[in-house]
């Protein structure tokens, strides 16, 4: 019974593969229009996603992606969530500067931050992710390309791939782009097992990739417990400015961190005592956290799945 | 449709983080038709299975992850004797039979008795538990969930905290609210990587060898509660929720073996503790 489908699995990835490595079959986009961006600082542009899920009409359009240009090379965060969202994200970049594309930095491994990288395959850009990211991708690449591709569609999910970082960042690293350097701290597991804070030094400009949503509600795929401690720590840091995966372009500290702590903050508090209490995760999920539910968008869509990744982790307390 | 668009919607949703994934054509009920009674066959063979009230099936109402989706068998309390075996069907999972109890003594004859834990479902498909009563009649309870994507899906968020302490088992029991109640629950839990061999890594384009919990013995008092034959369709971290009868000290010895032959002992914890 099982052998169709691995093989069917398989083919999917071979195909996938294959592409990447056939740059005459790379998807040429038919109407590339530069993303909407925005300077928030001098040299550095955000695009904001929509808090929404994959569809044909966003084109996978839902996280933030930014980019920052120094004086010899310009560096993208971040891709959106397709090849077409990158091409577009690609042209914003071109529209601003003619300076080589010297480096893609994911901040982690998910669809709508990564999937765009194939759109700048063209510029020969160092890939650039935490230590982890690789594995994680890796690991996850056939379940993300095929949900992906079912939900955007066969032609917004054209031409998406799964490209590995080709930089692993293990220790806190600078990278140059002329005037200005980028600083990458790999963190231990919080949204994810692979977050990477990016810090633009000379705007004092912090990317915390999905560490930090806004409006949109958070989604928990890392440590519940991880993801509370760090968020104390960043906390404690100094900005100008930071930049969330989703929300708005750009936010201050400690403020912005507050909602999300608060939600966070409150599943634990819920899922422990009713782990205390001897309830089943089955039962966690019909209660656990909902008081947060006016507070947030796409509550309805993840929060369930929240509750069980936190009560799986709280429940070896 | 045995499923509805908004759950379909929100399996979408939760496959936005990529560890489940939705096949928008339902399999043909035509091709799940075909698979129970196979697995009926080979399971028990011309017994006539009773779809009754004997046995109830609960499931979520939406499955938002796949790899881990917690399931729970009740055995009513007008079901009188101490049922001999209970075994769980996913008809579309590479290995269908999910998990095999067999009964002893110190199972519980009387009250509302109970067995859950999480599965990973890799196809739309109809679960089913079958339960065997005292006098061998078998009884079934059966429902549909809309989702797919477990079997392959990576579910290890953090792989190193998962195998630093891998082994690792908890074993609780919760005495009833009311003191009389002759039906006590308990549950084991151990980090077990469960790997199904289906999750499949292109760093090294290998899957990951299988590796799984495949029996699992409850004893209390030294009285047997049941012995428990699982596959790698039970989710990472194994996690099972039961009742037994109420015995003298209520003390739960489990054994636990995976494919590789390791064996793990846990007990419950001394009183006071």
């Amino acid at each position: 019974m099982c052998t169709p489908r691995l093989i069917s699995r398989q083919t999917v990835l071979r195909a996938g593969l294959a592409l990447a490595a056939t740059p005459l079959l790379r998807y040429a986009p038919a109407h590339a229009a530069p993303a909407e961006v925005t300077e928030v600082a001098p040299g550095v542009f955000v695009h904001q996603g929509r808090y929404e899920v994959q569809s044909p009409e966003n084109r996978g359009d839902m996280a933030n992606a930014s980019f920052v240009v120094g004086s010899e090379a310009v560096a993208v965060i971040d891709t959106s969530g397709s090849a077409v969202m990158g091409e577009d994200l690609r042209e914003a970049i071109r529209a601003v500067t003619n300076k080589p594309i010297k480096y893609v930095i994911n901040t982690h491994m998910h669809p709508d931050h990564v999937l765009g990288n194939a759109a700048f395959k063209r510029d020969d850009p160092i890939f650039v992710g935490h230590y982890k990211l690789a594995r994680a991708l890796g690991t996850r690449a056939d379940s993300y390309l095929t949900a992906n591709k079912q939900m955007l569609g066969d032609e917004a999910f054209a031409g998406s791939e799964i490209i590995l970082p080709t930089l692993s960042i293990k220790e806190p690293t600078t990278l140059d782009l002329g005037d200005r350097e980028l600083l990458l701290e790999p963190q231990a597991t919080a949204h994810t097992d692979n977050d990477l804070i990016v810090t633009d030094t000379k705007t004092d400009t912090l990317f915390l990739g999905d560490l930090l949503f806004s409006v949109h509600v958070p989604t928990i795929d890392g440590s519940i417990k991880g993801w509370l401690a760090l968020l104390e720590e960043i906390g404690n840091r100094k900005a100008a400015r930071v930049v969330p995966g989703h929300g708005p372009k750009t936010m201050e500290l400690p403020e912005a961190l507050e909602p999300e702590q608060r939600y966070l903050a409150a599943i634990a508090a819920d899922v422990r005592r009713q782990i205390a209490e001897g309830k089943t995760l089955a039962e966690a999920t019909k209660t656990a956290g909902f008081s947060e539910k006016e507070a947030w968008k796409l509550f309805d869509q993840y929060h369930v799945r929240n509750v069980t990744a936190a009560f799986a982790e709280l429940e070896w307390e | 449709m045995p499923y509805s668009f908004k759950s379909l919607a929100r399996a979408c949703g939760a496959a936005a983080l990529g560890l489940s994934l939705v096949v928008l054509a339902a399999p043909g009920a035509s091709a799940e038709e075909k698979m129970w009674p196979i697995l009926k066959e080979q399971a028990f063979g011309d017994r006539y299975i009773r779809e009754d009230d004997m046995v109830v099936l609960e499931t979520p109402q939406k499955v938002e992850d796949a790899a881990l989706v917690p399931l729970t068998v009740r055995v009513p309390p007008w079901v009188k004797g101490q049922p001999r075996s209970l075994t769980l069907f996913i008809d579309n999972n590479p290995d269908p039979k999910v998990a095999t109890l067999n009964f002893g003594p110190a199972a519980g004859s009387v009250g509302e008795r109970s067995f859950s834990t999480r599965v990973r479902i890799d196809n739309f498909s109809h679960v089913r538990a079958v339960l065997e009563t005292e006098d061998g009649s078998l009884h079934m309870a059966t429902k549909f969930l809309a989702a797919a994507g477990g079997c392959a899906a990576m579910q290890a968020k953090d792989p190193e905290a998962d195998t630093a302490d891998m082994g690792k088992t908890i074993v609780r029991t919760f005495e009833p609210a009311v003191d009389s109640n002759p039906i006590w629950s308990a549950q084991v839990m151990i980090k077990h990587p469960n790997h199904n061999g289906m999750q499949l890594d292109i760093n090294t384009a290998k899957f990951i060898p299988a590796h799984y919990v495949k029996e699992v013995t409850v004893k209390r008092d030294g009285e047997l509660v049941f012995t428990l034959d699982t596959t790698f369709s039970i989710s990472t971290n194994p996690n099972f929720r039961f009742t037994f009868a109420k015995g003298e000290e209520n003390n739960l010895d489990v054994v636990i073996v995976d494919t590789k032959g390791e064996v793990v002992e846990a007990h419950t914890p001394p009183k006071g503790s």
